[in-house]
């Protein structure tokens, strides 16, 4: 049946459903990962994303998810009806991570397109374990264990329809032979042909279309139905389709007899239990009349009351929100440029300048009209903008892992964590983030709790993890209390594995010598752990952020700590520049890096022999660099008094640059040079200016750095 | 998932390229360079543009002239003329920019003047003589010559023509920065 859907869409949605699931439960499991016990209503939402997640796998067909899901389920079932007290929290929450995990593993496997094969007997052993001892613990302390969950009165909620006098009552049995593919499709089509005759029809096992294994079942103890219907035997033979069967039982029944085997249907099916589970009551009810008792429907009944409960709380929320492909976003943002683009050149239009037009009614409209496209661009800037609570979430979990596994014991504060960034940057910063907690918690921390109280510290270890927005730039920071960073070490180290010139020690900074883990190759860990070690982390950690025009700043006090903190910028899409002119060429400059503008004198610049030039302001030199040489452009000024200096600074170092003349200041939509063109050091993309030409973006970094490579 | 989106989208061009095909196989769109003309399979041929104003880029190989705006879209142009190693002319208003998409990259192509949309049939196309000074340069980008008329037209392989290392090489750039 699904397979008439359009599963692609139904996966992409499952996907990211069941991922906004299992990011909320992960949330809900370390947050109450200290305390002693869950409260109901955490129990309840566990309980309720298990059974969405299972539900939506069953439809999907996807076994193993619908299987450890179901299994956790039943624990939280458990859990929410019975109260058990003592329960091992640890224990639970650790399982629980353990299901998310296994999840997660399968959906990546999902959206790589391959097939979720995880293997997920051991899983559903250990929490069937679990869940016995829960229940075995409780019965050793002589509490009632609650009945509601295994005892049900079928009746209870099967109402049979109303029986004519001529209806006819059967009970059939379809046994096929053991080799028979797919018995539950054939199951299936027999029940869809009987269904058109049928008043009532109920069959088991139930999810025959849901469930492959039920195939197994099926050829194992064959497939039996209970039917109530006006035709006659002969004709509802007919409809069977016996081809692959090797023996239909087929009994006629009286009204009595009907109601009787029903009831013993039901608790034959509840005994059935451990069959696979019920998993798409969607198809249950597709298939069957909605009221037909099911395995399992005791424990959907409940689940569905809860459901509605929760439900009913959420909606508000899944209303409000609909999640728009990234691809989507992109394309509207650079449609939305492409107004803005559009809208200067009909309102700077030449044809506009014809003397003594009169045009005020022209200016009243283009202001309205300036001002939606503004407002638009807001807008579209604030939908790419997310918080990263998300992202810190896996921080926490990081934390927890990696803090038990070495045995430490590591609290983590965080804090701003609803500071927004834009979701490319957050793509861009979750892995280096990742590398640096995990560093604090293992190479930060010290081992030894005595280590720490010996200088004075609290035994528990303390990371803290902050974000704030500050100036255009987001600043995050990863804190420890350890045992921070040795300036001698660092030395001895990096000069061992030759990263590093022999200067003796004292002529490096501080900053200088923390920045030497930052190199490639190099790692103050003897020893490689899962976690971290290999020293291919931080120089990585470094690019990544580089990329995105971001910077590490790394600060320690030995005893007392390490803070390394990201500086990373709000946005990557829209820039404010200054476009200056040199030669035919317009160039923008990022409004942030530049210092000031100032005309010099000839006076003022001192050449070297060598061709090196520099200029000096206020008795300070700095290095100069005409860009008309630089990148050969014809027609532009030589004269430095004719020109303008630009005075840029980058990470502490400046830069004076030659210019023509200032054009104007605006906000920049940075698009990458088309990658076919080789990248050119000092560029660092391009954009389109008002009137449609395309300006090239000054990248001063890498005019910093050429500028160093020709010295 | 925006991967599996965009390969998606690759295989769904490709298959609308294959049906094009049909039609459009043996189509030439032919331009002059100097006295030669050249000829360039259409189904590689995205549209024609006139002139426009390019913005230079310092520091890259001669025949990229720079980068024009497409209606938002930023593509890089090169001269057919300047790639053949013939002297640069003077750009006129019957100089035009031939778009083309290779393996979903969009480049310009600046040629001297158009000429005509040819259908040659295949058994026309001779391969370019082996013998001659210049055999390996002109196997470079020259797949075939054909006859049309009283002219012959040289066919260019475009993947050829806008070099292959420089693709692999944006390629492999673009698969860098999808990563990091």
């Amino acid at each position: 049946m699904a397979e008439e859907f359009n599963t692609e869409s139904m996966l992409d949605l499952f996907l990211y459903e069941s991922g906004q699931l299992l990011e909320k439960l992960e949330g809900i499991i370390l947050e109450k990962q200290d305390a002693d016990c869950f409260d109901d209503a955490d129990i309840n939402e566990i309980f309720r994303v298990m059974h969405t997640i299972k539900g939506s796998s069953g439809v999907l067909m996807y076994e193993n998810i619908t299987k450890v899901t179901h299994k956790l389920e039943d624990v939280f079932y458990y859990l929410r009806e019975s109260h058990p007290d003592n329960v091992p929290h640890m224990e639970l929450v650790e399982k629980v991570l353990a299901v998310s995990d296994f999840v997660t593993g399968e959906l990546d496997k999902l959206k790589n397109g391959d097939t979720p094969d995880g293997d997920e007997k051991q899983l559903v052993e250990d929490l069937d374990v679990f869940l016995g001892r829960l229940k075995g613990e409780i019965k050793n302390q002589g509490i009632q264990m609650p009945q509601a969950n295994k005892h049900v009165e079928p009746t209870q909620f099967y109402i049979t329809p109303v029986a004519g006098d001529d209806s006819h009552f059967y009970r059939i049995s379809i046994h096929y032979r053991s080799d028979t593919q797919m018995s539950n499709l054939r199951a299936y089509s027999a029940t869809y042909a009987l269904k058109e005759v049928a008043e009532d029809l109920l069959y088991t096992p139930d999810d025959i279309l849901s469930n492959e294994a039920s195939a197994d079942v099926i050829v194992a103890e064959g497939f039996h139905m209970l039917l109530q219907t006006k035709s006659s035997k002969e004709e509802v033979i007919a409809l069977i389709d016996s081809s692959e069967a090797e023996e239909i039982n087929f009994d006629e029944l009286t009204k009595e007899e009907y109601g009787k085997a029903l009831s013993e249907f039901g608790r034959e099916e509840a005994a059935m239990e451990a069959a696979p589970p019920a998993a798409a009551k969607d198809n249950g009810n597709k298939e069957a009349k909605k009221e037909g008792p099911k395995p399992g429907d005791y424990v959907v009944k409940t689940k569905e009351a809860g459901k509605g409960k929760t439900l009913a709380k959420n909606q508000p929320k899944q209303q409000s929100i609909i999640s728009v492909n990234v691809e989507k976003m992109d394309a509207l943002m650079d449609l939305i440029g492409e107004l803005v683009i559009a809208e200067a050149v009909v309102l700077q239009n030449p044809d506009l300048k014809v003397p003594g037009l009169e045009l005020s009614n022209f200016q009243k409209a283009s202001g309205q009209l300036s001002k939606i496209t503004t407002e638009l661009q807001d807008v579209i800037m604030s939908m790419r903008m997310m918080p990263l609570t998300n992202t810190f979430q896996k921080m926490r979990r990081i934390v927890f892992d990696v803090s038990r596994k070495l045995g430490k014991d590591i609290e983590l504060e965080v804090i701003g964590e609803n500071t927004e960034v834009d979701k490319n940057i957050i793509e861009h910063i979750t892995d280096p983030l990742m590398h640096l907690v995990r560093n604090s918690v293992d190479h930060g921390i010290e081992e030894d709790p005595a280590d720490r109280t010996s200088v004075g510290k609290p035994s528990k270890g303390k990371i803290t993890l902050e974000a704030k927005n500050e100036g255009g730039k987001v600043y995050i920071s990863v804190k420890d209390d350890g045992k921070g960073l040795n300036r001698d070490k660092l030395y001895q180290k990096a000069l061992d594995k030759g990263l590093i010139e022999n200067k003796p020690i004292s002529e490096f900074t501080d900053k200088e010598i923390f920045r030497f883990i930052t190199l490639p190759g190099f790692s103050t860990k003897e020893e490689v752990t899962e976690y971290s070690g290999r020293g291919v982390g931080m120089d990585v950690v470094v690019k990544n952020i580089q990329s995105i025009s971001g910077r590490l700043d790394i600060s320690s006090v030995e005893f007392e700590g390490s803070e390394m903190t990201l500086v990373i910028p709000l946005t990557l899409a829209i820039i404010n520049g200054i476009v200056v002119q040199v030669g035919n060429s317009p160039f923008v400059i990022e409004t942030a890096s530049i210092k000031e503008f100032v005309r010099v004198g000839e006076d003022s610049l001192i050449s070297e022999p060598s061709g090196e030039e520099y200029i000096v302001l206020r008795g300070e030199c700095y290095p100069f660099i005409r860009l008309n040489e630089r990148y050969d452009l014809p027609d532009s000024v030589d004269k430095i008094e004719e020109g303008i200096i630009v005075v840029l600074e980058h990470e502490g170092s400046q830069v004076c640059v030659l210019i023509d003349k200032l054009l104007q200041e605006q906000e920049i939509v940075v698009k990458p040079i088309p990658p076919y063109v080789r990248k050119v050091k000092g560029l660092s993309g391009c954009t389109q200016l008002g009137d449609g030409s395309i300006a090239l973006i000054l990248d001063i970094a890498g005019l910093l750095m050429h500028d160093g490579e020709r010295r | 998932m925006a991967e599996e989106l965009l390969k998606k989208e690759e295989t769904d061009e490709a298959e609308g390229l294959l049906e094009e095909d049909d039609s459009q196989k043996g189509m030439f769109m032919t331009f002059q360079i100097g006295k030669e003309f050249f000829g360039i399979s259409i189904s590689y041929v995205n549209e024609i543009i006139a002139m426009q104003p390019i913005a230079a880029i310092p520091e890259v190989d001669d025949y990229i002239k720079g980068l024009i705006n497409l209606r938002g879209k930023i593509i890089p142009v090169i001269d057919v003329r300047v790639r053949f190693k013939m002297d640069p002319c003077e750009y006129t208003d019957r100089t035009c920019i031939i778009v083309i998409d290779v393996k979903s990259t969009m480049i310009g192509l600046i040629v001297e003047r158009l000429a005509d949309v040819d259908t040659i049939a295949e058994d026309s196309i001779a391969p370019p003589p082996s013998l001659g000074r210049k055999e390996h340069e002109h196997n470079k980008y020259v797949f075939g010559l054909a006859r049309t008329g009283d002219r012959v037209t040289l066919l260019l392989d475009p993947e050829k023509l806008i070099k292959q290392d420089d693709i692999v090489a944006a390629m492999e750039e673009g698969r860098k920065e999808e990563q990091s």
